[in-house]
């Protein structure tokens, strides 16, 4: 015991002296001449160096002087023999790194080492050599180095490989020679050199592909040593795999089972290493992610902080593309978030986020809201934007999220933290309009007490904004009004302006607003007297209760409506004159920014910095772009605008991609175009589109750009008109016409790729907070239900966002995320369809284990004769063209899908023809006395035709078939007949659509020879329903009647024929009281 | 690319750093920043108990042993695992030439055998030698037994 105590007093008197106390650069200069002493003391020498490494660990710095000098002494140490001395002098040497003309001090003594017997002295020489020359040197020692690297002592060939990776960097093409010698040393039997050898042969031929996958392929199935070397091969096999898929390779993943064998290694450096390769492969099936998620949840629970960290990192990763995957680790990831190391808590409790479902909601924060309080502001911010992220995914649970970020508001913290806080809440209050009352209110709490006047004025002005649109807006004021008594200028004068704005719009608070407004014109700041005097006196100065002028409003409180940076371009060139500035004088072009700018702008503002639609804000931008061109100007609101569709390759001479902007009548397309070539100027760019596969489309206007120079997009419109309200579908051909002005303005043209406008374009994508209760309002009675096959699929997931992708519609509550292995899958998405109407749709997938999937489609709309509802219907099928609905159409489907493992290439499936045919448009009904009911329609309306059927089968046969194709119902019984009969007699009844009865009497005979003969005759209540029989028949005739423009009366009869295979002849005839009377015309069809 | 070893002494003071790649006007920030994270987190850690961080796509490890605590860093293929490889090289070594969890004074005392070790496993941000005994004998330029 006592001696413990003594030590224990030793180890106090020790710690108070350091061998290095007061240790000065100066001294230790002057010590460093004991390097000159003919008698070299090694001991002392060796000390002497350990403080010149002490000093220059500490970051002293020598002068270029005192490391010279302290460089040639030391270059005398060479010839001590003591070992020990000797490496000193090899790191000495390395840390000085002196310039290149004083290494030639030392190149032949290292040159002797490189060729001494003792190994440890060749290794050494080399990573001095490496450390202290150029290249220069390199092609004099190249020979000892490639024998170094197939040394048999594995020091002498790390250090040799090692020096090739940094070599490698400033002579490639010294070190590529080397390339035997290394792939030698990958074969070595020393772990470590395989290890460094590995990864300079990688090095050497990264750009060759087909040599990596050979390197890969051989390493595979061979031993490798070392768990180093093991990972670094994981690494090169996950990169082969990534550029085989990329190249369009199919079937079975290569090297997959390599990985999988991976994780059942010995080094846990190598099973996470495979496991990580695992989760990032791209397109990875559930089923290969699934082992590598096993031995990630077996690290969560390690004891090494180091294992927990990688595991919760890299599940982390997966919960944001297969969240569904993690769920399985969400036990264990719950115990991390009490872990010791932050890290690992913030981590895990982001991932729970991503990956909890609705009912854990509530749980989940009561953890965090404990775990807060214990983080730092930078794992805050994280937990903040998830929390937002999950309340966007949740509509329903906005009350609790908004709760708990409300507390943590009210809590200490930095402002990035509260930025980003008021960031989330504003985001949510735009999303989801049931928070916005809750939401504000606690915006206006936090101002209160709020210590940052960027956050109080940003959150003034979104008040401003919001504020006076709820129920009641009163309850604000005094918030406000606050800021006006306790604040700084700046908040002052911003919660003027806020107030003003409530004034503005909400007639009933003015007078209250204006006796506020007036006391701020005895304000010490005079801005804040400035916008009260502006306001008083342009919102109807004397307070009393007027409509304001709509005007001002949009004077004071719209938009400037112009590009900020031409504004002030024009201010500052503006020069005092007689004539005073005006707004109108500035130009409304936005100039687009070069790329390079963009790229320096790249952070997103979001919540606050963002403009107030929020999430509609590309809309903002382009409507606002749209509406700036005078010949758009007059198409009225934008319904949509698509994403942009690339028109060309990636690395062609022009990039072009269209946004398609959908308005009711109208449909503009906007190219974005880019030059590349720097050399060119391009002018007057125009896309010539051929519409010719979109015939309800026709060409109205196009604005044409002037000039795209090199490096700058710019924009070119063409706009169409078309049928307004309908949802019309084509195909676009483009051509890019330009001049190029290098060449004397030469006119070239750049074909460009086609673009469809689809139904989905007419498509909004509009969220519902709560699915269930907008589905029910809707009602069952403008549902519509059908079934579709589609086919074999790669995955029910796949399978469920190609339709959703399809649809183009608004997934709601994370049904777009499907659970790994299951079978069935349900999907409810929202939108609104052109002619604003609101849409849902439920999708209900189910997988056979042939992997063809089936599709229920369910869907409710606002409108009851909603085309919205056909057309989504439609969509379903792939993408149908729409077609007057009378028409006798066939329609090829065609299911479009992007293959995600095959990295987005696009691919179709062919399924089956079908058609709809008339009969779908008639209904059966009966009718109970068919003979009344045939009178009573009376002979004017009657038609008679007579067709051979030819020969059939059986007499019976033939009537089922004519009663099937007609799709009416077989009054008295008449639908059987006798056997042996040679004659038959069938009554039909139906209501054909416009609610047209319609009456048929076949009789029917057969010969001898089988063949069958039919007598037609229908009566209807309308003339119109002649045209019904008559399509089903081989020959009908239609008649006709309207008045022409100058209201000439016409009368036409159209007769067709059928011939055997579906050619169709028409005969029209036109009278009409016109001279010009009577016209014949055969359209073959 | 490894890119810093660190190795402070328990109130924060540097005795060795060592940068690989990292540009000398950030050096001071990493140190600082590593410095300071050690404060927060290394209090009541046993030896050689490994904390981890990332900042971006950098990671940090680190420990204390005996009265110093060492910070290694590093990006790309240095990820956390890789770093914990390392510094359990660098701990190992330290405690081989000291005989035990140092104290700064012993750590000074050794400090000369330190850098050298030091040097023997990262080399310009690359690790080099792994097996503690090995270093021991090629700090003393004496040739590995195990070939």
């Amino acid at each position: 015991m006592a001696q413990y105590v003594k030590k224990d007093d030793d180890r106090d008197e020790e710690a108070e002296y350091s061998p290095f106390a007061g240790i000065e650069k100066g001294a230790v200069l002057q010590e460093a001449r004991v390097f000159n002493d003919p008698q070299l003391d090694p001991r002392r020498c060796s000390q002497v160096i350990t403080k010149l490494l002490y000093l220059l660990n500490q970051g002293d710095t020598f002068t270029k002087n005192e490391a010279t000098e302290v460089f040639f002494a030391v270059t005398k140490l060479f010839q001590s023999r003591d070992f020990g001395l000797r490496r000193m002098v090899y790191l000495i040497i390395k840390e000085l790194s002196p310039s290149s003309d004083e290494v030639i001090i030392v190149t032949s003594s290292l040159m002797k080492d490189m060729n001494s017997k003792t190994d440890v002295y060749r290794a050494n020489a080399i990573r001095v050599l490496c450390r202290i020359t150029d290249g220069t040197l390199l092609t004099q020692i190249e020979r000892y180095l490639k024998q170094a690297i197939v040394d048999k002592n594995p020091v002498v060939a790390s250090a040799a490989l090692v020096s090739g990776i940094h070599w490698l960097k400033s002579n490639p093409e010294i070190v590529k020679r080397w390339s035997n010698e290394v792939q030698e040393a990958v074969q070595s039997r020393s772990a470590l050199v395989q290890f460094h050898a590995l990864g300079l042969l990688h090095q050497i031929r990264q750009n060759d592909r087909l040599a990596v996958s050979k390197l890969v392929s051989s390493l595979t199935k061979g031993t490798v040593r070392s768990p180093l070397a093991q990972c670094l091969l994981i690494r090169y096999t996950s990169q082969v795999i990534r550029e085989s898929s990329m190249n369009g390779q199919t079937g079975d993943r290569p090297f997959y089972d390599y990985l999988e064998g991976c994780l059942r290694h010995k080094a846990e450096m190598v099973i996470f290493e495979a496991a990580r390769a695992i989760t990032e492969l791209s397109g990875v099936t559930s089923r290969e992610l699934t082992p590598a998620i096993t031995v990630l949840q077996l690290f969560l629970s390690s004891s090494k902080p180091v294992l927990r960290f990688a595991a919760v990192r890299t599940l982390n990763k997966v919960a944001m593309t297969h969240p569904m995957a993690v769920t399985s680790c969400n036990i264990d990831m719950e115990s991390l978030i009490s872990d010791q190391n932050r890290s690992i808590a913030t981590l895990a409790i982001t991932t729970l986020l991503k990956t909890g479902n609705e009912a854990g909601v509530d749980r989940l924060m009561k953890q965090i809201t404990n775990f807060m309080s214990d983080i730092a502001d930078e794992f805050k911010i994280v937990v903040v934007d998830a929390i937002r992220s999950l309340c966007l995914k949740f509509p329903l649970k906005f009350r609790t999220l908004m709760n708990f970020l409300s507390n943590i508001l009210r809590e200490e913290g930095g402002f990035e933290y509260k930025k980003a806080i008021v960031d989330s809440i504003v985001t949510i209050i735009r999303d989801i309009p049931d928070a916005k009352e809750s939401g504000l209110l606690h915006l206006c709490e936090f101002i209160e007490d709020c210590e940052f006047t960027y956050l109080s004025t940003q959150i003034l002005h979104f008040l401003g904004i919001e504020g006076p649109k709820t129920s009641d807006p009163s309850k604000f004021i005094r918030y406000i009004y606050n800021r006006v008594i306790l604040e700084n200028a700046t908040v002052r004068a911003s919660a003027v302006s806020t107030l003003a704005k409530f004034g503005a719009m909400v007639d009933s608070l003015k007078p209250r607003i204006f006796v506020l407004l007036r006391r701020c014109l005895y304000d010490n700041d005079d801005e804040v007297r400035d916008r009260a005097t502006l306001y008083l006196n342009t919102i109807g100065g004397d307070g009393s209760v007027v409509e304001t002028d709509k005007d001002v409003k949009e004077f004071l409180f719209g938009s400037l409506d112009l590009p900020l940076a031409n504004l002030e371009t024009s201010l500052k060139n503006y020069e005092p004159s007689e004539e005073p500035f005006s707004v109108k004088s500035v130009s409304r072009e936005v100039k687009s920014q070069p790329f390079s700018e963009k790229k320096a702008a790249a952070k997103k503002p979001t919540g606050l910095g963002a403009p107030p639609a929020g999430p509609t804000s590309t809309v903002d931008t382009y409507e606002k772009l749209l509406s700036a061109i005078p010949e758009f100007s007059t198409f009225g609101q934008l319904f949509k605008s698509s994403a942009p569709v690339e028109l060309t390759e990636a690395e062609t001479e022009y990039a072009v991609n269209v946004v398609k902007h959908i308005f009711d009548e109208h449909v503009v397309f906007q190219y974005n175009c880019t030059n590349t070539i720097p050399e060119q100027l391009l002018e007057d760019v125009t896309i010539v589109v051929d519409a010719s596969e979109a015939e309800e489309f026709e060409e109205l206007a196009t604005k044409p750009l002037k000039s795209l120079p090199y490096d700058t997009p710019g924009q070119t419109f063409v706009a169409f008109e078309k049928p307004a309200g309908v949802p019309a579908v084509g195909k676009f051909a483009n051509v890019l016409r330009f001049n190029v002005k290098e060449d004397y303005g030469v006119e070239d043209e750049y074909q460009l790729e086609e673009f469809e406008v689809v139904p989905s374009d007419y498509m909004l994508k509009v969220g519902v907070s709560n699915f269930r209760n907008a589905w029910e309002s809707l009602g069952p009675d403008f549902e519509r239900v059908d079934e579709y096959g589609l086919g074999p699929r790669e995955s029910l997931k796949e399978a469920v966002s190609a339709v959703i992708g399809l649809l183009g519609m608004q997934p709601c509550e994370g049904t777009e995320v499907v659970a790994a292995n299951s079978r069935s899958h349900t999907c409810l998405l929202s939108g609104v369809y052109i002619g604003n109407v609101k849409v849902l749709v439920r999708l209900s997938f189910g997988v056979e284990s042939s992997k063809e999937v089936a599709m229920k489609l369910s869907v409710r709309s606002e409108d009851e004769a909603d085309d919205a509802t056909a057309a989504v219907e439609s969509e379903g099928d792939g993408r149908l063209k729409s077609q007057a609905p009378l028409a006798f159409f066939k329609l090829k489907t065609l299911l479009t899908w992007s293959c995600q493992a095959d990295y987005g290439v696009e691919d179709e499936y062919q399924l089956e023809e079908f058609e709809v045919v008339p009969s779908d448009y008639m209904l059966k009904v009966g009718v109970s006395n068919f003979r009344n009911a045939w009178e009573s329609l009376g002979p004017d309306f009657e038609r008679v035709d007579e067709y051979g059927l030819g020969p059939r089968e059986s007499l019976k046969e033939a009537v089922s078939a004519v009663i099937g194709l007609l799709g009416m119902q077989p009054c008295e019984g008449t639908e059987v007949v006798a056997a042996n009969s040679r004659s038959h007699t069938c009554l039909l009844s139906g209501v054909y659509i416009g609610n047209v009865k319609v009456l048929v009497r076949l009789s029917f005979g057969v010969e001898s020879s089988k063949e069958v003969a039919m007598k037609l005759s229908v009566r209807s209540e309308d003339e119109a329903g002649t045209e019904v029989v008559a399509v089903n028949s081989r020959s009908h005739t239609c008649l006709l009647s309207g008045v022409y423009i100058g209201n000439v009366k016409v009368l036409v009869r159209l007769s067709f024929g059928v011939e055997i295979f579906k050619e169709v002849a028409m005969k029209l005839s036109v009278r009409s009281e016109d001279e010009a009377d009577t016209h014949h015309h055969y359209y073959p069809k | 690319m490894l890119l810093a070893v660190l190795i402070a002494n328990s109130e924060g003071n540097i005795l060795v750093e060592r940068f690989n790649g990292v540009p000398g006007e950030e050096r001071l920030h990493w140190r600082s920043f590593l410095v300071k994270l050690g404060a927060d987190n290394l209090k009541g850690v046993k030896n050689e108990e490994l904390l981890v961080a990332c900042h971006k796509s950098v990671y940090i490890v680190y420990t204390v042993l005996g009265h110093v605590s060492i910070y290694l860093v590093g990006k790309d293929e240095y990820d956390e695992l890789a770093l914990s490889e390392a510094i359990f090289v660098v701990t190992s070594a330290i405690k081989d030439v000291c005989g035990k969890p140092p104290t700064e004074r012993l750590f000074l005392d050794k400090y000369g055998r330190i850098c050298l070790c030091l040097d023997e496993i990262v080399w310009k941000g690359l690790l080099e030698n792994t097996d503690k005994d090995r270093i021991k004998r090629l700090i003393r330029l004496k040739p590995p037994t195990d070939f």
